[in-house]
């Protein structure tokens, strides 16, 4: 008899995000609204302790908010860094 | 006892919300005032020291501002701006209209007073760095009655550039525990106060064991404060900062 279960590995979005902690100054936004993705270390700066614990928006959001744009967010279906706005 | 890396469970998660602009109080070229009254939600759960993320534009694009109202007033937030960069975000908030809506998220942030442990507390601030701080001294003052002796040194360039001195002057003048030391870097010569960077200050008085020192400003003040506070011998613990950008 076959194992019912159905296991299956769950994309949960597109988007990746990265630290720059040369960027990052502990204001802990990223944490406070994503905090299923980011934490601080010991040093007091933000890591990412994985990339499905938000959905995309809120890592987005997580990144926005950031005072010194320290996070990058990469759309990883395109390639295309979504924020910080590469133009800029 | 946090270090202000940790994070603080008892700080209430951050939310979107949206805001009417009602008032705006131009202190000077550099700073202003501004006032916004919660319209969804009606109420911000907020810690003194906390901050918000405004949404200045459709692509994205936030600036973060900290609350200087007191947390006992839940049904709107005030923002210290300073204007002078004349960034993206002093523009946005230079162009709104009274009754204009805003978007945000918050409270955010981790710069809160401390529970209890410390039996004095210093507020150290640069310029802007200010804007926290008013929201904490209002909050003990005011909100707890705290009876704890509390000082402020607040270090700006020149004294066209102060505000809220006579809401401070009044707090000393009603409260025998609260102390304020403004300081000018480049003064005038009618001035008769403190003179010279809080870092001179800092560095010339004493404090008791057991202080919790609150610093917000540029990094470099923070950096020069801390040093001279850990060789002063306060402990780590004790020195709770928020950078400035």
């Amino acid at each position: 008899m076959s194992d019912q279960r159905n296991v299956t590995t769950k994309q949960i979005g597109k988007y990746q995000v990265s630290v720059i902690r040369e960027k990052c100054i502990s204001a802990a936004s990223c944490v406070a609204i994503a905090g299923g993705v980011f934490e601080l270390d010991e040093e007091g700066i933000a890591r990412v302790i994985s990339q499905e614990g938000n959905d995309d928006e809120t890592k987005l959001l997580a990144a926005q908010s950031c005072p010194t744009a320290a996070i990058e967010v990469i759309d990883t279906e395109t390639g295309v860094q979504v924020w910080p706005i590469e133009s800029e | 006892m946090l270090y202000s890396w940790q994070m603080n469970p008892e700080l209430n998660p951050p939310k979107q919300f949206t805001a009417k602009f009602e008032e705006k109080i131009e202190f000077n070229d550099k700073f202003a005032e501004y006032h916004f009254e919660l319209t969804e939600p009606h109420e911000i759960g907020f810690k003194s020291g906390q901050y918000v993320s405004i949404q200045i534009d459709d692509a994205g694009h936030r600036r973060s501002y900290s609350i200087t109202s007191s947390p006992a007033t839940q049904h709107g937030i005030e923002l210290l701006i300073d204007r002078s960069p004349g960034g993206i975000g002093s523009q946005y908030l230079d162009n709104l209209k009274f009754g204009d809506s805003i978007r945000g998220i918050g409270p955010m942030g981790q710069f809160v007073l401390a529970g209890k442990g410390e039996e004095a507390l210093v507020f150290i601030a640069t310029g802007s760095g200010i804007a926290p701080m008013r929201s904490m001294i209002l909050d003990l003052l005011q909100v707890r009655q705290d009876q704890r002796e509390i000082v402020l040194y607040w270090g700006m360039r020149n004294a066209n550039d102060l505000f809220w001195l006579d809401e401070f002057q009044g707090l000393v003048e009603q409260l025998p525990n609260f102390h304020f030391y403004p300081t000018l870097s480049q003064p005038h010569p009618e001035w008769t106060l403190s003179t010279g960077r809080v870092t001179d200050l800092v560095l010339a008085h004493e404090f008791r064991p057991a202080t919790g020192f609150y610093l917000c400003g540029r990094a470099n003040m923070i950096q020069d404060v801390s040093k001279i506070l850990t060789e002063k011998g306060v402990s780590p613990t004790n020195i709770h900062v928020e950078k400035f950008f």
